[in-house]
């Protein structure tokens, strides 16, 4: 009966029930547009990020990761390469040599990054190819050329046919330098990367820093990124070798991805607030409520209500309203967000995060969009209806009876 | 103060009431010592501000006294937690208001049945019991309207047949025919005196209403928070 009374004084002030429900659905729709572009933005990131560099897991000789040394090196990245291949939901995988070295282009040197690629892999994997922004892809058989970064061939002042002498040291202590010809220009995305790197045949890395055979990195891409932590066990069990360090992405780019979650943290506080605003305009109205009934609440005393029952009944009522603006909210929320997921919002000028440049901003709808707006809106209004439901609660009969 | 009996349904010993009224203290009751016996039709009269409403207020639990006891069906009500004293009301006592005060959002039926819902009484049972409580108060058709749908005869009867439905030891009524006609008074009164003589209910009203004065099997006169006379008939 309680819940009958609180369900038909729903009806009582149509007008007070559609602007308290607006505004929970309006709470509700901002909340989850907050989540579905929060989550668009960073999956466009992450998806960028591990697609142009890191990959989604990554595998390398133990220690690698804490301490990188041109020995730590997988010696059968083929034959790990081809157990990869092998685990479930592993779309593709691709292996790769690092190495520093002095890169020289006519009179003009400067320190460069080596990174040797496995070509065809690299492109089913990375879409190398994506980022060559002029002139061609390096040959998918070792051809002495190279594929360098665009703020490097500004540095160097090299284009398109120019040669790139490379000076390092071998891994057997040798001095390692090779003449390599310039066939393409690279861009990441990563400026910092960019005007550093310096891409080669492996096979020519391999060669250039005697290290024949062998790769610093497996590189290895998984059909959907939600189920990295499970491949990574996977592979871990698969590989089932001490030396080697399997690491997802998120361990892979550490301080990349506790920036991403610190930001994403400062994104809940901003969710807190809009949910408080509503609040406090819902509050006002469940207080006038209660007042506008003290008569009531105090004839249902009388008659024999418990305090606790008149409690009930108005966080009840309150509940009600909510839930009807969560299932609003929710269709409003997930229509938002799928508009956005389609045209999404284009920044008039590109943002850069963590080294990734982003110029158009793409919602994503998705089961957060609508728990977590859910779960904020039904919270609040619990919590905004408790104090009148206290007042209403401890309403004397003899003087609520007196109130007109 | 003398030994409660059996028969003693309210008992009330040195009950005083003071309210403040804009920071000045007023006593609404002065130490009023009474007991109504089982099966009273008592009337509460006297001049408006005289204390009626706050003594039945006070000995059903719906206000506390500043000083004095109150002992209603062998009960201390001083002595209950809010939680006991809804209880206790539930199970003990039907109000009939001045201002009929029905929940507008239930209907007739579900008005009347709300207190046996409360007390856990069965959904078969509330059933026959309401329609043959609209029937004793002449209700008979109604039992799907609302408040709203009724005229202030008809409130007070649905009133009455709330109050009267779980069968209490005692009704207080607070000026019930008030604002009615007279012969919607008249009847009203005729069928709370049957009740009372075919169930043996305790009834205490405050009234001005001569009518309801000379059907009351006792009379007592309030003045000042006082009891100024106490007439058995």
């Amino acid at each position: 009966m309680i819940l009958k009374i609180a369900f038909r004084n729903t009806f009582r002030q149509k007008r007070r029930t559609i602007l308290t429900a607006l505004a929970m659905v309006v709470g509700f729709a901002l909340l989850s547009l907050t989540i579905g572009l929060s989550d668009g933005a960073y999956g466009g990131i992450i998806e960028m990020f591990t697609r142009n560099r890191t990959g989604h897991i990554q595998v390398h000789r133990e220690g690698y990761l804490d301490k990188p040394s041109l020995y730590k090196t997988i010696d059968n990245p083929s034959a790990v390469g081809a157990a990869i291949q092998n685990t479930a939901r592993v779309e593709a995988w691709t292996q790769r040599v690092y190495g520093a070295g002095l890169g020289s282009v006519g009179e003009k040197s400067t320190a460069v990054q080596i990174v040797g690629v496995d070509v065809a892999r690299e492109i089913r994997a990375t879409r190398f190819d994506n980022r060559v922004i002029e002139g061609s892809v390096l040959a998918e058989t070792a051809s002495h050329e190279a594929v360098i970064g665009k703020g490097l061939a500004k540095i160097l002042s090299a284009e398109i046919g120019d040669e790139i002498v490379i000076v390092s040291q071998g891994a057997d202590g040798s001095i390692a330098n090779d003449v390599y010809q310039i066939v393409g220009i690279a861009e990441s995305g990563d400026d910092v990367t960019d005007r550093v790197v310096c891409y080669l045949h492996i096979e020519d890395a391999q060669e250039l820093f005697v290290l024949e055979g062998r790769a610093h990195e497996i590189v290895v891409i998984v059909s959907n990124i939600n189920w990295v932590d499970k491949v990574t066990g996977a592979i871990e069990t698969r590989l089932n070798d001490p030396t080697l360090d399997v690491a997802p992405w998120q361990v892979v780019a550490k301080s990349f991805y506790r920036a991403m979650k610190t930001d994403q943290q400062g994104d809940a506080i901003s969710r807190w607030v809009i949910m408080l605003i509503v609040a406090i305009g819902v509050l006002n109205t469940v207080l006038m409520s209660v007042l506008e009934r003290t008569r009531e609440y105090g004839v249902l005393k009388a008659v024999g209500t418990k305090p606790v029952q008149i409690f009930w009944l108005v966080v009840c009522e309150v509940v009600i309203i909510a839930l009807a603006s969560i299932c609003v909210g929710a269709l409003l929320g997930v229509l938002i967000n799928y508009l956005f997921s389609i045209y999404g919002i284009t920044y008039p000028e590109e943002i850069t995060y963590g080294g990734m440049k982003l110029k158009t901003l793409y919602a994503e709808v998705n089961v957060r969009c609508l728990v977590i707006p859910a779960i904020t809106v039904m919270i609040s209004a619990v919590i905004v209806s408790l104090f009148p439901a206290v007042k209403a609660a401890r309403i004397m009969p003899a003087k609520a009876m007196r109130t007109h | 103060m003398e030994q409660v009996q059996k028969t003693d349904v309210i008992v009330t010993a040195g009950v005083t009431k003071v309210y403040e009224a804009d920071g000045v203290p007023v006593n609404a009751l002065n130490g009023i010592d009474l007991t109504i016996r089982s099966g009273e039709f008592t009337a509460l009269v006297g001049p408006s501000g005289s204390g009626k409403t706050t003594f039945l207020n006070i000995i059903s639990g719906l206000d506390s006294p500043t000083a004095g006891s109150v002992w209603l069906a062998g009960k201390v009500l001083s002595e209950m937690s809010g939680n006991e004293l809804s209880d206790f009301r539930r199970d003990n006592i039907g109000f009939v208001f001045q201002a009929y005060n029905l929940i507008p959002v239930l209907t007739v039926e579900e008005n009347v049945e709300y207190i046996m819902l409360l007390a856990g009484v069965p959904k078969a049972e509330r059933h026959d019991r309401v329609i043959g409580m609209l029937g004793a108060v002449g209700l008979e058709g109604v039992a799907e309207r609302t408040p709203t749908q009724l005229s202030g005869g008809q409130q007070q009867r649905v009133a009455i047949a709330r109050a009267m439905v779980s069968e209490p030891q005692i009704i207080l009524a607070d000026e019930p025919t008030a604002n009615l006609d007279s012969k919607t008074g008249a009847d009203l009164l005729e069928m709370m005196r049957r009740l009372n003589a075919e169930t043996g209910m305790t009834f205490i009203f405050s009234t001005h209403d001569p009518m309801v004065m000379e059907g009351a099997t006792r009379l007592i006169t309030l003045r000042d928070g006082r009891i100024d006379t106490d007439e058995r008939r």
